[in-house]
């Protein structure tokens, strides 16, 4: 049972140890994101972990105030997506890790982009996986999820937060953020020197044409075939796409 | 203007960049030749001679082309292969890498069979592949655009002669999947394989997801990767990982050296 805590920040996670090249693993599961979603083939297309912990120091954690997780800290409500970006640098720092690789399903996605805004001299290479984004025939969809999904069971088993707060906190999240993967620019994308592998989705959160937005723009960006999780053949294609990715980008 | 002769059969190549050899077969059916790479969607000789050494061939007798040979009617794809390796014989090559447009595909899977253990990596780029709904399709695009002309530039080879080639190329028993193997060998090929699928009538991407599936150590690029330079340009990425990850850490070995 591992915890990274700094303040009130307490962030649990998993680290297959090691002295192998370091995989940043980001679960999915929106503000619910925790290593469980990883591991359960319901929820992720692919175990990341478990495919690449033989070559890869593989690092996930349950994201702060997940429910169903064991990582809790304050509700940052003016800068969500900096929080959550401190725990995920700040656990990295923890563990000694200066350069380091990214795989993020869903909203992990956004997350990659924001550690790439803030750390990119530490992020050697990123794999967004059916990564989140707006979508603008859906404008308030994450808003709308999360204050249903996400809000009320943490108020309930947290005291100090208020549906009040979180209805804020989701509002600088998303509502003021409404474009593109939420946390950087689409001039940002275009600058990003970092080589990038999307592997896109098209549910109504994980929007396609974002994805594709996204590989257009970054200059080192390769993308898996799509779809790839309608069969356990595609997603093994696909991870055979991640694993050449993953491995060309390795330092020596 | 450098060829590489055995017997009757003379074969045109070109030479770009150095490092580990990657062998590409140019698109185009049966008038597969180095000049017709430069209508492709991108040319192999530009994008990876700053890595590799890629050499490029006319096809045996393609329209077009400077390279010449016997049509050996019983033996269609095996006479093509023949100058595939005999070329990589006469330059001193053993192992290397193979990318191949359109023909290249089933070419690339006949080099597997016959020298599987030379080809450490293979690229099929919008490869051909047999069509159910369209079982006559390689055969008559043949018989109308390359067997009247070799014919009329080659009076020792008639259209009976074409015809029999044809037949023993795209008919019978080969009217198939990837043409040259079969599904059982393709999933026990172990040679890592990536394939950019293609969907015209002869290009079928349901044969190229087939060889995908049945392949343990393929992957595929993103799909359509020809509708804009972007795409290319993304897919081309993926190509040369794939190329530089299964590249050998040592230099290729001569066969010289091999062979000991």
């Amino acid at each position: 049972m591992a915890f990274y805590e700094k303040g009130d920040v307490k962030i649990y996670y998993e680290d297959t140890g090691g002295s192998s090249f370091p995989l940043l693993i980001i679960p999915g599961g929106g503000l619910n994101a925790t290593i469980a979603y990883t591991r359960n083939t319901a929820t992720a297309p692919f175990d990341a972990t478990a495919e690449f912990k033989n070559e890869y120091r593989c690092i996930a954690f349950d994201l702060r105030n997940a429910n169903g997780g064991q990582s809790s800290g304050p509700l940052e409500v003016d800068r969500p997506w900096e929080s959550y970006t401190d725990d995920m640098l700040g656990l990295l720092d923890h563990l000694g890790i200066g350069e380091f690789m990214a795989l993020g399903y869903c909203i992990g996605g956004p997350f990659i982009w924001n550690l790439l805004r803030r750390a990119g001299r530490r992020v050697v290479a990123a794999v967004p996986t059916q990564p989140s984004g707006f979508r603008p025939t859906q404008p308030t969809l994450f808003y709308d999820n999360n204050i249903k999904g996400w809000a009320p069971a943490l108020c309930e088993r947290r005291p100090d937060i208020t549906m009040a707060q979180c209805d804020e906190f989701l509002r600088n999240m998303y509502t003021k953020r409404s474009d593109f993967v939420f946390t950087v620019s689409r001039d940002f994308v275009r600058d990003c020197q970092t080589p990038v592998l999307v592997l896109p989705d098209d549910v109504p959160a994980h929007p396609y044409a974002v994805a594709m937005e996204s590989v257009y723009l970054a200059p080192n960006a390769q993308v898996s075939l799509y779809p790839w999780k309608d069969n356990p053949e595609k997603v093994q294609l696909a991870v055979r796409h991640v694993r050449t990715f993953l491995k060309a980008n390795r330092p020596a | 203007m450098p060829f590489y002769q055995k017997g009757d059969v003379k074969i045109y190549y070109e030479e770009a960049g150095s490092g580990f050899p990657l062998l590409v077969i140019p698109g185009g059916g049966l008038n597969s030749t180095v000049a017709g790479l430069k209508t492709h969607p991108f040319n192999p000789l530009d994008e990876f001679k700053d890595q590799y050494r890629v050499i490029a061939a006319d096809l045996r007798n393609a329209k077009g082309g400077q390279s010449t040979g016997p049509l050996e009617t019983g033996r269609p794809w095996d006479a093509y292969t023949d100058d595939h390796i005999g070329l990589m014989d006469h330059l001193g090559i053993k192992g290397f890498m193979v990318l191949g447009f359109c023909i290249g595909g089933p070419f690339i899977w006949n080099l597997l069979k016959r020298a599987g253990d030379r080809v450490v990596a293979a690229v099929p780029v919008q490869p051909s592949g047999y069509r159910h709904e369209m079982p006559e399709l390689s055969y008559k695009n043949n018989m109308k655009s390359w067997g009247p002309e070799l014919c009329e530039r080659r009076p020792d080879i008639t259209m009976a002669m074409v015809d029999t080639f044809l037949s023993n190329m795209y008919r019978g028993e080969r009217a198939d999947f990837v043409y040259t193997v079969s599904r059982d060998f393709v999933r026990q090929c172990r040679t890592p394989i990536l394939i950019l699928p293609d969907d015209v009538p002869g290009h079928p991407y349901a044969v190229a997801l087939e060889s995908a599936y049945l392949a343990p150590n393929a992957q595929v690029s993103l799909y359509p990767w020809k509708m804009s330079p972007i795409q290319i340009r993304i897919a081309l990425r993926h190509v040369r990982a794939f190329l530089d990850n299964n590249r050998p850490a040592v230099a290729a070995q001569p066969l010289a050296v091999a062979a000991q």
